[in-house]
């Protein structure tokens, strides 16, 4: 029986699969070029997210601006017309991935599928209209679910810190084997590679990347059927396309198990009720079929293809919900006044552009050189969960860094010059004398002046004189902050020695990117104003 | 005392060295040597051959290391690194010499590849067949300082476990010790949290100084900062002043830096402590200090 199985079509399989694992290196390859390279400017890492088109109407219908570098995904979109959704099959990484956990776990008998499933599949296209409704509203959800983004994210701020702290203990295993020469060449490896170890939310986006696995189980590839608002675009675009599946009726036995181990549910038999929107081109049906029945024939002329399993019903609904929704992610308070943590990257957009742009990526995360960037959890309310933060106490601006600006796929943080970053004020920087050493206990200390990376120093000294409790008087040179040279970088506050609650601290106000959020009054004066 | 009236009396205690050593087989060499001219390199390498050069500090099949300040993200031209070519020609000199190994390493303020690549040392130690490695974290131990203050504190071992200790900084202004010299440079070869010696800088300095004891100390006085140091961040910050200055007295190397910043070292306190402590001298006017151009 296994010899009637179609050879052409397990080549075309593995086939695939090398394309996968292609592209998926690929992008692994770029997420991990996105850090410092030894240049200032590193080239477009980012370039992936370009050649998806999800992002780019979602991105153009939030910010009403059309972005050129988005041209790309015209690429996407010719493909997908021709070919169908060959992107999801053999070129997006999430769908790699989702591949890879549905192959081990039909491998490893944890899924196995005993007929073809059925419906559902509508609720990725009721994502997709969510979401470009809500775009239409400047409300960029886009991000939350583009595959892209999601498999960047995680990466970012869940998997790459968890590889690089069990490197560094298993890194520790060969120093407690006594092989120290080993052990300090794999430090240097690792440390080569500069991988950000922290994040504040890398547990839970962890378990949201492990939950979209686990779905694996219940359905091959299940994000990819019922989830990825780009899957759908792609299938919306694709359902003219010149491949069809055909079912030799003369060679079928109609044992189904083409449907059965079908990745997206797309049917190919029944042979009527094939969907032209749902297949990935995986070459599976084809390559299982005992007796060489299936095969995807090339067919110019113009057939009218199945309807997409979504109603119109459906779609008003989903309009509906999405435009009903979008007030209730503007209850919070983030939009009535800058909350004082919400400390931008330099180069951020005023923050209604900023959220309208922002997809959540976290590349500017896996690029800033010092972790100091963190996804917000609830500083830019609703809309902004998972935008990136400054929070100095973990790492710092880099004075001389531009590369998350440089990384950012959408420009939300628009692409800064060395020069023109470090002009740009994030957020300003204030002392706490009731924990600063010279102010508080007459103490010298001065590590905040000391690590001012502005030229002249945005910390200039007073004399503090504290009394001390036997009476006397300790005069010691103490931080006094110039409000028109500090960045607000934030280097003060990571290397303040009271290490819990820094004595000198970021807030965001006089943020340059902001009308609203300044403090010092500018009339006629050139410094800092418009 | 400034600066310009020192090296007169220096320069007449090296000629009376001088006329003393002529009466003798071999001249013992001066205290420290002082040399100006315009390659940093080649300042180095006079610095050295006139204190008797490398091999009067390294020794065959020794391991060498050698401590520039790499702590920060600027080019050589800011002077807030010590000049590479200084390091790259002190590994040369420390290979020649018969070194076995030579690393070069600093424990960095901002992110550590930006200022080694940035600081222009990571090429040049390399180019020079020294090893460049970053701090490894497990190599950080608790170790005893016995310090007159500073009693024990995590240190990196790399800097303790060799045979050799070179110490190359560059003079720099410091808003809390005045000036960040060689002894503040010690600063670089600890761990955290080094932020909060700074409320003890000066005795913490020395205390570091007596225990890494360095072989030599070899001064990068090429490009230093003088005004909002330690890491100015413009050209106006820096002063060219295109000297290299050497000798095994750590004190002597840092109250000669003194000099630069036209401070009279006799004011600065972490030197008045490295005196009490005996780690040298910093009478100026009584060392033998040879003088060349090159």
């Amino acid at each position: 029986m296994r010899n009637e199985r179609s050879k052409k079509h397990r080549v075309l399989q593995l086939l695939r699969v090398a394309v996968q694992a292609v592209f998926l290196g690929l992008f692994l390859k770029l997420l991990l070029g996105a850090r410092f390279s030894g240049e200032d400017y590193i080239g477009r890492v980012e370039v992936f997210f370009h050649f998806d088109p999800l992002l780019a109407v979602a991105t153009f219908l939030a910010s009403r601006e059309v972005l050129a570098f988005f041209g790309l995904a015209a690429a996407t979109v010719v493909v997908s017309a021709l070919l169908g959704r060959v992107v999801c099959g053999w070129v997006c990484p999430l769908g790699t991935v989702h591949q890879g956990f549905s192959w081990l776990f039909k491998k490893t008998k944890m899924a196995r599928p005993k007929k073809a499933a059925v419906g559902g599949l509508w609720v990725k296209y009721a994502v997709l209209v969510f979401v470009l409704v809500a775009s239409l509203f400047a409300l960029d959800l886009a991000g939350i679910f583009d595959p892209l983004s999601f498999l960047t994210r995680t990466l970012t701020t869940a998997v790459i810190p968890a590889f690089a702290q069990a490197a560094s203990a298993a890194i520790g295993g060969l120093y407690t084997l006594r092989l120290e020469a080993f052990g300090d060449k794999l430090t240097q490896a690792v440390e080569a590679l500069t991988l950000n170890r922290i994040f504040q939310e890398g547990f839970f986006i962890g378990l949201v990347f492990l939950g979209a696995v686990m779905l694996n189980l219940r359905r091959e590839r299940f994000w990819c059927r019922y989830v990825c608002p780009a899957g759908a675009l792609l299938g919306l675009l694709g359902r003219w396309n010149l491949f069809k599946v055909k079912v030799d009726e003369g060679k079928c036995t109609k044992c189904g198990l083409c449907s059965i181990h079908c990745q997206t549910q797309a049917s190919p038999f029944p042979n009527a009720e094939w969907k032209s929107s749902e297949c990935v081109y995986c070459e599976t049906c084809a390559a299982v079929c005992p007796t060489k029945a299936v095969a995807f024939p090339t067919r110019w002329k113009a057939e009218k293809p199945p309807a997409v399993d979504f109603s119109r019903r459906r779609i008003l609904a989903a309009t509906a919900l999405a435009a009903a929704s979008v007030p209730f992610f503007r209850i919070s308070k983030a939009r009535k006044r800058a909350d004082p943590k919400l400390i931008r990257p330099p180069g951020s957009l005023p923050e209604a552009k900023f959220l309208a742009k922002c997809v959540k990526c976290g590349e500017c995360m896996k690029a800033c050189p010092t972790n100091g960037l963190q996804p917000a959890l609830s500083e830019a309310g609703p809309e902004g969960l998972w935008t990136p933060v400054l929070v100095p106490k973990v790492g710092y601006c880099e004075y001389y860094c531009s590369l998350c600006s440089q990384v950012c796929p959408t420009g939300a943080i628009k692409e800064l010059t060395i020069p023109e970053k470090t002009a740009v004020k994030i957020g300003t920087a204030w002392v706490d004398k009731n924990r600063c050493l010279p102010y508080f206990l007459g103490r010298p200390c001065i590590v905040c002046e000391e690590h001012c990376p502005t030229s002249p120093k945005a910390i200039k000294f007073v004399m503090a004189e504290t009394t001390l409790p036997d009476g006397s008087v300790a005069t010691q040179k103490a931080p006094f902050i110039d409000l028109d040279l500090c960045i607000g970088c934030g280097i003060c506050e990571n290397k303040c020695p009271v290490v819990d609650a820094p004595a000198i601290y970021i807030t965001s106000v006089g943020e340059s990117r902001s009308k609203e959020n300044r403090l010092l009054l500018q009339f006629g004066g050139p410094a800092g104003g418009e | 005392m400034n600066r310009r009236s020192f090296l007169k009396s220096a320069a007449a205690g090296s000629l009376a060295l001088g006329a003393r050593g002529r009466l003798r087989a071999a001249p013992p060499p001066p205290d420290l040597s002082y040399v100006q001219g315009e390659s940093p390199a080649a300042l180095a390498k006079a610095a050295i051959e006139t204190i008797g050069g490398m091999g009067r500090f390294v020794a065959k099949g020794d391991v060498v290391m050698i401590k520039p300040n790499i702590g920060w993200d600027r080019t050589p031209e800011l002077a807030a690194c010590t000049n590479p070519e200084v390091v790259g020609a002190l590994v040369e000199m420390a290979f020649a010499a018969g070194a076995k190994k030579v690393t070069v390493m600093d424990n960095t303020t901002n992110q550590a590849q930006r200022c080694y690549i940035r600081s222009g040392i990571q090429a040049a130690a390399k180019a020079a067949g020294a090893d460049v490695p970053f701090v490894n974290p497990r190599r950080i131990k608790k170790m005893a300082v016995r310090g007159a203050w500073l009693k024990e504190w995590d240190v990196i071992e790399d800097f303790v476990a060799v045979d050799k200790l070179i110490n190359v900084p560059i003079v720099k202004h410091h808003s809390l010790c005045r000036a960040t010299i060689g002894m503040k440079n010690w600063l670089g070869a600890i761990g955290d949290p080094r932020n909060q010696l700074h409320q003890r800088l000066d005795e913490a300095m020395v205390d570091l100084a007596a225990f890494f004891k360095p072989v030599l100390t070899v001064l990068d006085a090429y490009r230093i900062l003088v005004r909002n140091g330690p890491q100015g961040g413009r050209l106006s910050d820096t002063r060219l002043t295109k000297t290299v200055v050497a000798g095994p007295d750590a004190a002597a190397v840092d109250a000669m830096g003194a000099t630069f910043l036209e401070i009279p070292p006799a004011e600065l306190p972490y030197l008045k402590f490295a005196v009490e402590r005996g780690l040298g001298r910093i009478d100026l006017e009584k060392l033998a200090i040879e003088k060349r151009t090159v």
